[in-house]
């Protein structure tokens, strides 16, 4: 494809590399909405994005955040979300890389904010094949930060992280901070005061082809930076399959072409937001009847 | 797509949808999820599950309903939505429902349409005594495929003649009559699906499947 002409989509910040992913002095070039980047590291914490192929080059603006390389083609980006737990000292603070998806961002999003397929796609990790049943959680727009969130949600767990010993009933919020980047925190085993927050920022290099970033900051004194990773991404490798194969790849916003039940009440809240901002990239136009 | 959208096609051999399994097929474009129950017919439903779009060819049999693998609804015989696990108290209503296609089997061949399937397969004789000997996958449109079927030398004594559009019958004398059905998947890839008839029938299944392997290197060189 060209690049995107949507300016809601062009508004937003998306990684485009993972940080320790270049050497200093070294280049990778890549995509975002059908442009051309090339991500160089100039130092320690500098990098440099600029555009090449098509129009002539330009630099873009960059930012280091959340282990990830965030850049954007927009002149008027709506904010990185702030996340102070990333800043809190005793916390393990990791990415796990990128994973490529071949779907659309939204698609990725929604299994994020989704409970449901625990038990099934998660079975005796996430979900128990015998304990299915969503209960029911609200969900808000935060119009002060526009994002959506999803609150009060409870799943029962037979192994909810790689710290956790049994299973327990995991209590989860979810926050949808742009239509790219989803994150949610959900409490710790062995510290009920505390939450680990979990992000996905995606890459979109083109509509139904997406790089999906997972930092984290974890509360477990214990598990390997090592074992962490692996248990993020053994989760997201299980996810993959299903994100590939949902037809179309392009998210469809008429409610009434794929039927979401209670369950999907953060699907739901997501797919009016978009809606509502008129976004056009990754998005199924309407089907004439 | 030049194959007509009502026309019934053979997509698959009966034998080889197993008993509880869902199977990807894909017809003039249109992917498919061919599934059988513990017993009972073949189905033909659209792959995608209403809900979230999952191809329901991943699903899951249990009894007679196909599960979606991604959250487990269940669908039955009738494509009629039975049970949400998320919620299970819950009567899922009659507007959550599996797109189904008119399925048939007859002469060891499931057949579909993309139309509304009034006609029927095709009458072709009795539908006793067929076996299928293979299906074939070909990196060819199903024209290509067709045109080299009807010019492939099935071997002395084997006479070859068009019964439709994408049917074609091969006859080795009194006690060996094969067919070959040919699926247009889409443009660049075709299937064909080959049924056998007579006394011979049996021990002429593996013979008959080897004459077809040389048939899709034919079919691919052309």
């Amino acid at each position: 494809m060209t690049v995107t002409t949507d300016p809601v989509a062009l508004n937003e910040w998306v990684p485009c590399a993972w940080h320790g992913q270049i050497a200093i002095g070294a280049a990778l070039d890549t995509m975002i909405f059908g442009q051309d980047i090339r991500v160089e590291r100039t130092g320690d914490q500098d990098y440099r994005v600029t555009t090449f192929g098509g129009d002539s080059p330009r630099e873009l603006p960059v930012q280091t955040r959340y282990t990830c390389v965030f850049t954007t083609l927009g002149d008027d980006p709506r904010a990185l979300p702030e996340i102070p737990e990333f800043d809190e000292a005793d916390r393990r603070i990791t990415g796990c890389g990128r994973v490529g998806v071949n779907t659309s961002p939204y698609r990725i999003v929604e299994n994020f904010l989704d409970m449901a397929h625990f038990s099934f796609i998660h079975t005796d990790i996430l979900g128990a094949a015998d304990q299915t049943e969503v209960l029911s959680y609200r969900t808000e727009h935060r119009k002060d930060v526009d994002e959506i969130w999803a609150i009060d949600c409870t799943f029962y767990q037979p192994a909810a992280s790689k710290a956790a010993a049994g299973g327990q009933l995991t209590k989860y919020l979810y926050r949808v901070m742009s239509p790219f980047s989803v994150m949610l925190y959900k409490n710790v085993a062995t510290d009920p005061s505390r939450n680990d927050a979990i992000c996905v920022f995606i890459q979109p290099r083109r509509e139904t082809e997406c790089l999906a970033y997972m930092p984290m900051a974890i509360v477990d004194e214990q598990s390997t930076i090592a074992d962490i990773i692996d248990f993020q991404q053994s989760i997201f490798l299980q996810d993959r399959v299903i994100l590939e194969n949902q037809r179309p790849a392009l998210l469809p916003l008429d409610p009434t072409y794929e039927l979401p039940t209670r369950a999907d009440a953060s699907s739901i809240a997501y797919r009016r937001w978009l809606k509502a901002m008129n976004i056009r990239f990754g998005i199924l136009e309407k089907q004439a009847a | 797509m030049s194959v007509a959208q009502g026309r019934w096609t053979g997509v698959a051999l009966d034998h080889q949808i197993q008993p509880a399994s869902s199977n990807p097929v894909v017809l003039n474009g249109q992917a498919l999820a061919v599934w059988r129950g513990e017993d009972g017919p073949v189905r033909v439903w659209e792959d995608r599950c209403p809900h979230r779009g999952m191809r329901l060819s991943f699903g899951f049999v249990r009894g007679n309903t196909l599960r979606c693998i991604y959250h487990g609804w269940a669908y039955g015989a009738d494509g009629q939505c039975a049970e949400i696990p998320a919620h299970p108290a819950l009567a899922p209503p009659k507007t959550i429902c599996a797109n189904s296609y008119p399925a048939e089997t007859r002469y060891g061949i499931v057949w579909t349409t993309l139309g509304d399937g009034a006609s029927g397969p095709p009458d072709l004789g009795p539908d006793e005594g067929w076996e299928g000997v293979r299906s074939l996958f070909v990196a060819a449109s199903a024209e290509a495929a067709l045109t080299a079927l009807a010019r492939f030398d099935f071997g002395a004594g084997a006479t070859t003649r068009m019964l439709a559009g994408d049917i074609v019958e091969v006859s080795f004398g009194p006690e060996l009559r094969m067919l070959v059905v040919v699926q247009a998947m889409d443009d660049e890839r075709a299937a064909l699906h080959a049924a056998a008839k007579g006394a011979r029938a049996t021990e002429e299944r593996a013979a008959l499947a080897k004459r077809l392997e040389r048939l899709r290197a034919d079919i691919e060189q052309a």
